[in-house]
C-alpha cells in the first residue's frame, strides 16, 4: 500500500479555509464583525425571508425533476412520485424538444428521451397530463424559447379542452433564453436558434402569459445551469439577476408597469456543499432584489420585492466514486435550501453521476426532503442562522462582491450583451479549468476522489434504463402523426407564422404560434418556420 | 523531431455537456498533444471526417445523457468503413459500469469516467500509441 495513504494518522488537517468561492473564513466571528439591526422574515429588504412565517405557514414545495423517454412513460413517474408525497411537477422534456427538434430528425433520434420527456404534438402534452388535476397541482414546464411558446401553447390549449380556466392553472414556463442548456454556454445556445429571436419569444411569451395566466409564472432564471458550469456562488448570483434585470428593461420597453410581472418572475438557484456560503448567496440575493426591484425599477407592490427561487442541489459535488456518499452529500445541501429559507427544492439523486433517477432514487431524494421537513425541527423557526456573526457578515461580503460584477455587466451592456460578445463564455471557461485544477491540486478535496479514494473500488449501482424500444416508438410515432393530419390547415398556420415574422417581426408572435399548435403543426415545424423566416440554419 | 499527436475532440448528437471535453482537451495540450476542437452536434459521419482530413491519431468523444453506445457504435464503423482502423476511440464521461465493458468490446480503445485524474488520462493515452 502507498505510504501517502497513512498520512492522517499524523493528524487531519483541511488544506486552507477559504470558501467555495474564495473567501477567506475568519477564524472566529464576533460582534466586530457585524453588528447591525436585522428587520424581520417578511419585511423589506427580506433579508430573512420572502414571509413572516416561513415554513410554519406552509412547507416548501417537494419538486423533484422528472420526465424520460415517452409522454406515457412519464405520466407513470409522475403520479408515481405525487403517491410518495412529492407535492409539485417539475417535468424536464428531451434536447430535442428543447432544440425544436421532432423525435425524428436524424440528429435528435439518439437523444429521444434519453434527459427529459419526448414531447412534439399537443397530444403528447395531453399524454403527458393525463388523470392530473391542472387546477390543483402546479408544474414547471423545462423548457426555453422558443419551444417554450410551443409547449406553453399546448398547455394552454390542453387545459381549455379540460374546461379549466386559465385563471385558475399553476405552475411555471422556465422560458429562458440564455441560462437553459448547460448554462449560458454560447456554441448551445446560439446553434440551433438566432439568438436575437430567442429572446425576443422569451419576452412574447412572458407578455402574454402575464397579461391571460395571472398565476403562473412567466420566467425562471436559470441560475442553477449558470453554476453547474463551475462558475462561483458571485457569478451565480450576478450573472442571473443582471440577466432578470435586462428582461424587465425589455418588458418595461413593451409598456408594461413592472408591478405588473415582476412578481411572476422567479428563479432557479443552486445549493453547493459550501452551507453558510450557500446560505449568504440566496439572503444576498433576496436582498439585492428587493432593492433592484424599489429603487431600480421603481415597483411599489410589495410581491414585485420578493425574490422568489426553487432550488436545486448542485450535482458538481456528486462523484461517480463511492455513490452512496453522495445522499450525504445531498442531504446537507438540501438542508442548506432549507436555511436559506427556499419556496421549493429538488434534492439530487445519489446516482446522479450515472443516469437518470430510478424510481427507487427518486424516492429517497422525496424522504430527504420529509426527514428534514418532518423531524429535524430546523423548520420550526424562520431564518434560523439570522444574527449569526458569521452567515450575516457573509452575506454582507456577498452582497458587495455580487453587485459590483452587477455593475461591470451592467457597464459593459447588460447581460445579454455580454452574452453575445463572448465575455460571458470566457468567464465560464476559466471558472471550469480553476475548478479542475482545485480538484486536480487537492485544494478542493472531495472524499472518494482525490482523499479517501478507493483504488480499486467496483462500483454496485442499480441504475435507470431506458427500455430498448422507446426511441423507435417515437420516431414512428412522429413520422405516422404527420401523415394523419390535415395538412393544409397545417400549412396554412405554419405559413401565417412565417409571414409574421417576416413581416412584423416586432408583434408578439405567441398567438401566432398557438394557431399552428391548434392546427396540429409538431414542434420542430413551428421552430422550422421561425429558421425560414429568419433564413436560419441548424447543423447537420 | 517525432510529430506531435493529434487529437480530435468533440460531442456527438444533441448533449451540450461540455464541461468534461473542455477540462480534458486543455489537459491534453499541456501534455504536448495537438488537440483540434471539434465541439458539440457533431455526427459520426463529421467526426470521421474531420479525423481524416487532419490525419488524426485519435479522437475522444465524450458523453453524458445515456447516447454512448449509439454513437461510438457508429463513429468506429464508420472510421473503420473509411479504412481509419488505426485512428484510436477514446470515451469519456457518465458511462455506468456494465457499459464500460461493453464499449471496449465494441472497440473502444479507452475509457475515462468522472473522477479520473488528469496523470491516469495522460498516461492512458500515451500508452495507446506504445
Amino acid at each position: 500500500m502507498d505510504q501517502k495513504n497513512f498520512i492522517y494518522l499524523d493528524g487531519e488537517k483541511i488544506p486552507h479555509f477559504h470558501s467555495l468561492s474564495g473567501f477567506a473564513y475568519k477564524e472566529v466571528y464576533r460582534k466586530s464583525d457585524w453588528d447591525k439591526e436585522l428587520p424581520d422574515p417578511g419585511q423589506y429588504p427580506f433579508t430573512r425571508g420572502i414571509h413572516r412565517d416561513m415554513y410554519r405557514g406552509r412547507l416548501w414545495t417537494r419538486r423533484q425533476q422528472s420526465g424520460f423517454g415517452t409522454p406515457e412513460q412519464s405520466n407513470e413517474r409522475i403520479k408515481y412520485l405525487l403517491k410518495i408525497g412529492q407535492t409539485g411537477i417539475n417535468m424536464d422534456t428531451d434536447i430535442g424538444t428543447k432544440l425544436g427538434l421532432d423525435p425524428d430528425h436524424p440528429l435528435a433520434r439518439a437523444d429521444v428521451g434519453l434527459q427529459g420527456t419526448s414531447l412534439c404534438t399537443y397530444e403528447d402534452i395531453e399524454a403527458l397530463y393525463a388523470d392530473i388535476p391542472l387546477d390543483r397541482v402546479s408544474s414547471t414546464l423545462i423548457v426555453q424559447p422558443p419551444c417554450s411558446a410551443v409547449i406553453m401553447s399546448q398547455y394552454l390549449l390542453m387545459a381549455k379542452e379540460r374546461g379549466i380556466p386559465w385563471e385558475k392553472l399553476i405552475g411555471t414556463i422556465m422560458n429562458c433564453a440564455l441560462t437553459q442548456f448547460v448554462g449560458p454556454t454560447y456554441e448551445s445556445v446560439t446553434a440551433f436558434f438566432p439568438i436575437d429571436l430567442t429572446v425576443k419569444i422569451g419576452l412574447d411569451v412572458m407578455e402574454y402569459i402575464v397579461q391571460r395566466v395571472p398565476r403562473w409564472n412567466i420566467v425562471n432564471i436559470n441560475a442553477y445551469n449558470v453554476r453547474e458550469t463551475g462558475v462561483d456562488a458571485v457569478q451565480e448570483a450576478a450573472f442571473s439577476i443582471s440577466l432578470a434585470a435586462d428582461y424587465i428593461r425589455r418588458l418595461m420597453g413593451r409598456g408594461l408597469d413592472v408591478d405588473r410581472f415582476a412578481h411572476r418572475m422567479a428563479f432557479f438557484c443552486a445549493a453547493h456543499i459550501d452551507l453558510f456560503e450557500e446560505v449568504a448567496k440566496l439572503r444576498a440575493m433576496r436582498r439585492i432584489w428587493a432593492r433592484m426591484l424599489r429603487e431600480t425599477f421603481g415597483a411599489k407592490n410589495e410581491r414585485s420585492l420578493w425574490f422568489r427561487t426553487a432550488i436545486q442541489t448542485s450535482a458538481l459535488p456528486l462523484t461517480a466514486q463511492q455513490p452512496l456518499n453522495n445522499i450525504v452529500r445531498a442531504t446537507i445541501q438540501t438542508l442548506a435550501a432549507v436555511l436559506a429559507g427556499t419556496q421549493s427544492i429538488h434534492t439530487t439523486g445519489y446516482d446522479e453521476a450515472y443516469s437518470l433517477p430510478t424510481e427507487e432514487s427518486h424516492k429517497l431524494s422525496i424522504r430527504t426532503q420529509q426527514i428534514i421537513a418532518y423531524e429535524t425541527k430546523v423548520v420550526n423557526s424562520v431564518d434560523p442562522l439570522g444574527g449569526s456573526y458569521l452567515v450575516e457578515s457573509l452575506t454582507d461580503q456577498l452582497e458587495e462582491e455580487i453587485l459590483d460584477l452587477m455593475k461591470i455587466i451592467e457597464d459593459k451592456g447588460g447581460f445579454i450583451q455580454c452574452f453575445k460578445d463572448g465575455w460571458v463564455e470566457e468567464q465560464i471557461n476559466q471558472a471550469r479549468y480553476k475548478m479542475a485544477e482545485a480538484i486536480e491540486t487537492g485544494q478542493q478535496p472531495v472524499v472518494g476522489v482525490n482523499i479517501f479514494r478507493e483504488e480499486d473500488e467496483q462500483v454496485k449501482i442499480n441504475i435507470f434504463r431506458h427500455s430498448s424500444d422507446m426511441q423507435e416508438e417515437r420516431v414512428r410515432y412522429a413520422q405516422d402523426y404527420k401523415k394523419h393530419r390535415d395538412t393544409e390547415t397545417v400549412k396554412r398556420a405554419l405559413h401565417d407564422l412565417q409571414d409574421l415574422v417576416r413581416q412584423r417581426p416586432e408583434e408578439n408572435l405567441f398567438e401566432s404560434i398557438m394557431k399552428a399548435v391548434e392546427a396540429r403543426a409538431t414542434l420542430q415545424e413551428i421552430c422550422d418556420a421561425l429558421r425560414r423566416a429568419t433564413d436560419f440554419k441548424i447543423p447537420s | 523531431m517525432i510529430k506531435r499527436k493529434r487529437l480530435i475532440v468533440g460531442k456527438m448528437g444533441l448533449d451540450a455537456h461540455d464541461n468534461g471535453l473542455r477540462i480534458i482537451a486543455k489537459w491534453l495540450m499541456e501534455g504536448g498533444y495537438e488537440i483540434i476542437y471539434a465541439g458539440l452536434y457533431n455526427t459520426p459521419e463529421r467526426i470521421a471526417q474531420i479525423a481524416a482530413e487532419e490525419d488524426a491519431d485519435a479522437v475522444g468523444i465524450s458523453f453524458l445523457g445515456g447516447e454512448h453506445l449509439y454513437y461510438t457504435d457508429a463513429l468506429i464503423r464508420k472510421l473503420n468503413e473509411m479504412g481509419m482502423k488505426q485512428v484510436k476511440v477514446v470515451v469519456g464521461g457518465v458511462i455506468p459500469p456494465d457499459d464500460v465493458q461493453d464499449l471496449k468490446a465494441r472497440g473502444a480503445d479507452a475509457i475515462f469516467t468522472p473522477g479520473t485524474t488528469k496523470q491516469e488520462i495522460l498516461d492512458t493515452i500515451e500508452s495507446l500509441f506504445d
